[in-house]
Formats: structure tokens, sequence, C-alpha cells
């Protein structure tokens, strides 16, 4: 029997190994979705490690996401020659830097006057980029080709999509891994006692307002990361990547989703792009079904897609795990 | 030469609605000091403003033979202050593991490591047991807190209290809500784990003052009525005439 | 720029301050009273528009869009409150704002399926189509109406929440609902109530802005963004807070446009900025 503290690590090699496989087996329209899936997959669990798991509810994550999108096509190309890596680590202190900055002003406040003010800082970052179209593209958007990979005694040609999907999910699933490993730490416990009762913890040594920064900064470096990632996949961004609706469709996803767990958002992104292919060939108004099927959740499931299988898979398991598993919906270990 | 702690002159006023008066008492190291009074005479507000939840409007408290009126609450507890609260104010949809966890932890320079987890670290699990021993809670260590009665709950508040292994101990009426049983059994408990320590403790059930404390001061509306030992505090004329008609 | 030009921007200023007033007004009584921040709010401002829209294609007359459209939007904002803000209540207040957040997304979508996703223009005729001459020049007719329906809506505002028995109780359950509800009063009811007062009013707004900044789905964001500054700086839940704020934002757009073109987007939001470093509960709120 395999044990519980196994089972994680063996679902991790097993999802690894598929995905490894999926070249193989699935056709090049479907892999280019996987990719995307993935980038946005990251972001979800970025975005669910402040709202699922600190409380924190943002509409201004796609600052974070634009940033490290731009900051990659920009670098691309202004400074020939650069890496993939170093393009993607340029966005990477950038983004930790703005988090870390704005997160200052952010943080000074709680609940919705948070929510409101991350909203009115997104449109801030949303009107300097479109102002600035000289250096965002404006409108038009800037395009990027994928540089090569040079790993000293081979080089990958990154304008194959297979090559691509390889790296996005050796990369960003690497730190999706991270994440979740993140939350079993003594900083991700200490974001659980955030949302649980921010106000004991100051009395247990706590200090409240670097705990947020320091998370907020985090999940702003994942959510960069994850919007570099999504320049290198299009090869194109425009100012849609840090717009108010990127951060709407982060939180759809991740709520839609669940969550209560750390896969949740995971599914949220697989099933928010998958509808979104499918539904726009039908319909111009697809948004619209997601939005019901959000405001269903809000009102009926509200931990999403995740409550709903768990759920289902307690009725067959003859709801054998009580007591502590029921008890603990949210997330905890 | 200033006491282990001493409270000087605290005035609170919240927007015109004088709390604290003039509250003057002091506690010597190690010994343990009771406030009692009736309800809203501002004892939570005194235990909040040494605790450092906030600052009061005049005064000053000094622990040790600092000033500490002005320090944050994580500072205080860093510096080995902790208080517990009147309304069990828990974690609750952790376990009683996770929540005694949390201050050991705390204490242990564990708060925001990125890749160690607390539950590998033999000296925190350790602490954490032993604590959850203490106080009479190892049995049900892995539950969450939903899932405890009343007085276990209160337990655990202690139990959290004590995690950040505190030298000076603040109990906010801790038998609160109890039966005789059980405050009979917290009486002990209290009486185990603050064992070498300073306790200052608020409460109403006089049987738990008298068992515990070394000296008591009587907060009446605000100001400090008497502070003496216990025998002199219950022939006191004034503290009968306050308390007529409450017990 | 001229120093006669100054009136023109003062004027248009203060257009602005109105409409901006009537938005913020009912977002900031209903957060200071029942502490959710209705993101859906702006998504009223929008459908009054757009029923405002239609109403007057349908009769060609706009004094009865001022009147039915903020009336259907007050239904709407009661049902809103009783079977869906009420229901999500004990979930906590992140719950709130997700849904009123749901809501709002909603209703712009639907609005883009049933009006379409472009702009569409309101024009009013008649007297409030014309100008007149003011300070020696032409000045159009309606941003004065506009202006003269903020003052009016804000005195009726104010002499209800001071002079009256039901102010005295409103104002009683900003500070403090649950003695409100102790000493008998229907507390539930009042929050309905106020929300749907909220959503009339900003249905209000939506009726007079179409004709001025055109009616287009995005419309609803515009708004909302200077309205939550406006509050910010105001000061949650305090209506003279609102007032003023309208009238610095209302103001500085004016002149901003002008004399800072580069920096005029983020001229209010440097202000937000400023005021949340200095006194961070806003001109008129108070310390949380």
């Amino acid at each position: 029997m395999i044990s519980q503290k196994k089972a994680p690590y063996l679902v991790i090699a097993a999802l690894f190994a598929l995905g490894i496989l999926m070249p193989f087996v699935i056709k090049k329209y479907h892999l280019n979705m996987l990719t995307e899936i993935i980038v946005f997959a990251l972001y979800a669990v970025s975005y669910n490690l402040l709202l699922g798991y600190a409380g924190l509810l943002s509409f201004g994550h796609a600052m974070f996401f634009g940033m490290g999108a731009f900051t990659v096509a920009v670098s691309l190309i202004h400074i020939p020659g650069l890496s993939i890596w170093n393009a993607v680590l340029i966005a990477l202190v950038l983004t930790t830097a703005v988090g870390f900055i704005t997160g200052g002003f952010l943080l000074r406040h709680k609940g919705a006057y948070f929510a409101l003010l991350t909203l009115a800082f997104n449109s801030l970052f949303y009107a300097v980029a479109t102002k600035w179209h000289k250096i965002t593209g404006g409108d038009d958007g800037l395009s990027i080709t994928r540089p090569d990979l040079h790993l000293g005694f081979t080089t990958i040609k990154m304008a194959a999509l297979t090559n691509f999907y390889y790296v996005t999910l050796v990369v960003l699933g690497a730190a999706i891994v991270f994440c979740w490993y993140f939350t079993k730490t003594a900083m991700g416990q200490t974001v659980l006692l955030m949302r649980e009762n921010e106000e004991r913890m100051k009395f247990l040594g706590y200090n409240t307002n670097i705990s947020r920064l320091i998370l907020f900064t985090f999940t702003g470096a994942l959510a960069g990361l994850a919007g570099a990632f999504y320049t290198l996949h299009f090869q194109f961004v425009s100012q849609s990547a840090i717009s108010v609706d990127m951060t709407t469709t982060v939180l759809l996803m991740t709520f839609v989703g669940g969550t209560g767990t750390f896969w949740g958002p995971i599914l949220g992104a697989f099933v928010y792009i998958i509808v979104q292919n499918y539904l726009s060939d039908i319909t111009d108004r697809w948004p619209l079904f997601m939005g019901l099927i959000f405001i269903l959740m809000v009102l009926l499931i509200p931990g999403g897609l995740s409550q709903i299988i768990l759920s289902i898979r307690d009725l067959f398991s003859g709801k054998r795990r009580a007591g502590k598993q029921a008890a603990a919906e949210e997330p905890s270990s | 030469m200033t006491e282990y702690l001493q409270v000087q002159d605290i005035h609170k006023d919240f927007s015109g609605l004088k709390v604290l008066t003039g509250v003057n008492f002091a506690v010597r190291e190690k010994k343990r000091h009771a406030i009692i009074g009736p309800n809203g005479a501002g004892k939570t507000t005194l235990f909040n403003i040494i605790s450092g939840r906030f600052r009061a409007s005049s005064g000053s408290i000094l622990f040790r033979g600092q000033d500490i009126s002005a320090k944050p609450a994580h500072v205080l507890n860093r510096q080995g202050v902790s208080r517990s609260f009147q309304i069990t104010n828990v974690f609750q949809e952790l376990t009683v593991l996770e929540n005694i966890r949390s201050g050991v932890r705390s204490r242990n320079g564990m708060r925001y490591n990125f890749f160690r987890k607390p539950g590998n670290h033999p000296r925190i699990s350790e602490r954490t047991e032993a604590i959850a021993e203490e106080v009479g809670l190892k049995e049900v260590m892995h539950m969450p807190v939903n899932a405890l009665s009343y007085g276990q709950q209160r337990a655990l508040e202690i139990a959290i209290t004590l995690s950040t292994e505190p030298e000076l101990i603040l109990l906010d009426e801790p038998t609160a809500g109890m039966t005789r049983e059980e405050t009979s059994q917290a009486i002990r408990m209290i009486d185990r784990v603050t064992a070498g320590r300073t306790l200052v403790i608020i409460e109403h059930d006089m049987d738990v003052v008298f068992s515990l404390a070394d000296t008591i001061s009587v907060l009446h509306y605000g100001k400090i009525l008497v502070s003496d030992t216990p025998d002199l505090i219950r022939n006191d004329q004034r503290v009968k005439d306050a308390y007529l008609g409450e017990e | 720029m001229q120093m006669s030009e100054v009136p023109v921007f003062f004027l248009h200023g203060l257009a602005y301050a109105g409409l901006l007033f009537l938005v913020s007004a009912g977002l900031t009584l209903v957060f200071g009273m029942m502490n959710v921040l209705n993101f859906a709010h702006a998504a009223m401002y929008m459908l009054g528009a757009y029923f405002s829209f239609t109403l007057l294609q349908a009769t060609g007359r706009f004094w009865l869009c001022l009147l039915i459209c903020p009336l259907l939007l007050f239904i709407i904002g009661a049902l809103v409150e009783r079977f869906l803000l009420r229901r999500v209540h004990a979930y906590g207040h992140l719950h709130e704002l997700l849904l009123t957040f749901g809501l709002a997304y909603i209703i712009t979508e639907l609005v883009k399926l049933i009006w379409g996703n472009f702009p569409l223009a309101t024009n009013i005729g008649g007297f409030l189509g014309g100008t007149v001459e003011i300070f020696g020049m032409i000045y159009p007719i309606y941003r004065i109406f506009i202006f003269v329906c903020a003052v009016v809506v804000g005195l009726t505002m104010a002499a209800i929440l001071y002079k009256t028995r039901l102010g005295i109780i409103l104002r009683a359950a900003v500070n403090d609902s649950e003695m409100v509800n102790a000493l008998g009063f229907n507390v539930p009811l009042v929050f309905t109530g106020v929300f749907a007062f909220g959503a009339a009013l900003s249905g209000l707004a939506g009726v007079i802005a179409g004709p001025l900044l055109t009616t287009y789905p995005g419309m609803a964001h515009e708004i909302l963004i200077d309205a939550f500054v406006v509050i910010v700086v105001g000061g949650f839940g305090s209506l003279g807070g609102a007032v003023v704020a309208s009238l610095l934002i209302g103001e500085l757009q004016s002149f901003g446009v002008l004399l800072f073109p580069k920096l005029s987007l983020a001229l209010v939001y440097m202000l937000m900025a400023a005021v949340l470093i200095i006194k961070p509960s806003g001109l008129f709120g108070e310390k949380q």
C-alpha cells in the first residue's frame, strides 16, 4: 500500500512522465494549447497562494504577469544576442522589485480597501503601458522570436513547438512543484496563519506586515515568470497582458477550479482554456458562460470544481475518511 | 528600583470614553498577580495595552526596567511577554498540533523560512508535544479546533499562549464559561504551567483568584482601588462595598 | 491657455464632478453602512445608461428616462441584495466582493450580448440639448443640468440623513448596525433599501452620463476607477468627503488634460497615492 507521505511525489512523477509523452500522443494544435495551459496554471497557482491560502483578494495580479511578459519582449528586442535564460531572469528580477515596492503601498490596507487599491494600480499600469507605446508597442504589441537554447554541449532550436513545450514543462512545472512544496514549509504555514487569524499571529511573535510583503513579492515574481513564458509562447505581447481583464481571467480560473486545494487552480486553468477554445468558435460571448459558472460557484459551490470532485470521491469511498479530512476544507497541508 | 512589571499611571481614552483613568501597580518576578473587578472596569483594555495591542493615552509600562509602552505586539512577544484572550482566539481550521506549533516555531526562528518544514524539526515537534501534554491535549493533537469541547478550546488558548516560551504570562479570564470540575482542573494546570514564570491573571472566579494569587489588584472603573495580599483584600471594606451585589 | 478659457474648464470640471458625485455617493453609503464594496455598482450605472438609451429611442422623452430607469435599477438592486448578496453574507466579506465582482462581469457581458459591443450615441434634443450664454461664451446647457442634478440629489440626501428620523436610523446603522437591530429596527430591510437606493442613484448617473460620455460597454470600468478614487480620497462612508473629493477630481481631470496632457491619466492616481500615504482613511473618513 502506498503510504500517504509518498503518494503526492508519485503523482508528481506520473504527471511529469505523462507530460513527457504528450508530444508523441497529441496533435500539434493541442500541444500548443497544453503549453498555454501550463503557463496559466502557474499564474493561477501563484494567484491562489494569495487568495486561497492567505485570504487576500487582489485585483492587480496582471501587473506582475504583464510586467514579466513585457520585460521579456522589450529585453529581447533591445538587447541583441540576449539568451532566453537571461531574458527570463531580467523579467524575474524586475517583477520581484516591482512586487516589493507596490506591496509596500498596497498592503497597508486590508480586505475591500486592498482589493480596490490593487484594481486602481492595475489600471494605472495598464494606462502607463498604453501611453508608452514607443516601448510597449501600444495597440500593435511587440513581436519576438524565441532565441535558441544554448546548453554548452548542444543547441536546442526554440522555434520548434515541441522543444519549447519541454522547456515550459520543466521550468514552469518545477516552479509549480516548488509552490506545492512551499505550502508545507514554515513560510507556507505562516501564510495560512494570515488567513486564519492575523491578529493572533502578532501575539506569537510574527511581524504580519513583513509576512504579507514576503508573500506578495513571492507571488508577484511567480506571476512574472508565467508572464515571461506567455510572451515566449505566443512570441507576441500586447497591453492586454497587463490589463485588468488578465487579472479577471486568473481570478475566474482560480475560483472556478477551487481555492480550497492546491491543484484546484491548475484544473481551473485547464478548464478555462479548453472552454475558451471550443466555445469561442461558437459564440463571441463565451465569457458570459464563464461568468455564469463563476456566479453559480460563488452562490452554491464556493469550493469550485475541486470541491465537487472531492465530494464525488468521498461519496465513492463511502466517506471513510471523515473527521479530519472533512473538517479540513481549506488547504492546510 | 522598579519592579519586574511596573504599570505607571496608565490612562486610556477611546474617543471621549475614558476607560482607564490612572492605573498603577507592580508585579514582582516569578510572582502571581490577579486583577479583579466588575465587568467593563477596563481589565482587558489594560492587558491590550501591556501586550502591545494598542498604546495607552498616557502613562508607561516598564518591563524589567525597560519602557515597553510603544512596542508593538510581535516585538513584545519576542521579548518574553505572552497573553491569552478572553474569547478563544485560535486558528480555527488548523489542528491542535498546528496551532501550538505556530508559536513554538516562531520562538525557534522558523517564521519565514521558504525551505524547511516545521514538521521535520525534532526540537519543534518535541516542544509542541510537550506543551500539548502539559495542558492535557495530547490525545487530541491531530484534531481540528472545531472538533474540540469548550474546555479543550480554552486549554488550547492557554497552550498557544505558552508556546512562545514566555517569562511573563498574561491570562485573560482563562476559566470563563467553565464548569466547577473544569475550573478545578484548569487551576491545577495553570499552577503547573506557570511555575517559575511570572503570571498576571484577570479573573471573576474568586476560587481561582484565591488559589493562585500572591497579590491582587482591584480595578474599579478605570482605577486601581487597592492592591494587596489576598487576605487583606478579602477583608477590605472598600472592596466589599464595590462588590456589593456582585457575589 | 487663455485666461478666458478658464471658466469653461472650470464648468466642465463641475459637470464631471457632479457625475462623479452621483456615482460615488451611493457607493460610499453602501460601503460605510454594510461594509460591502459593490463592484457591481458601476455595472448598474451602465445599465442605467443602456436602459435610458432604449427608452429614449422608444419614446423620445428624456424626462421619462430620468424617472423610470432609476426605478428599474432600484428594483434590480433590491432583488440583488435580498436574494444574492444576503445569501453569500454568511461566507464572509471576501465572498461578498466576489459576488459583486461576478455580477459586474455578467452584466457587462449581457449588455454586450443585447446591445452590442460598440458605442451608442445618445442624442437628446429639446431644451437640454441646447446652449446658453454664460461668462461671455456659449456653453451647453446639459452640463449645467448635470451639476444641478447632482446638487439637488446631494441636498436631498443630506436633508434625509440629517433632518429625518429615517436619517438618524441610517447614520446609526453606519456606526453600529447590531445596536440598531437590538433597538428593534428591521436592519435587513434597511440594508436592502440602502443598497437599492445606491443602485438607483448609480442608474440615474448612468442615464445622465449617456449623452455626455457615450454609451458603451467599457463605461462601467472607466467611471469605476474614478469613483473609487473619489471614495478613497473622500473617505469611506463619508458623504461630505464624496462631495469634496468629486469636486477635487472633477477639476483635476478637467484642468489636468489641459495643463499636463502627458500626465493627466496619472494625476488622479497620484492624488490617490498621496492621500493613502498621508491620511489613509481619506480626507473625511474614520480611522480604521
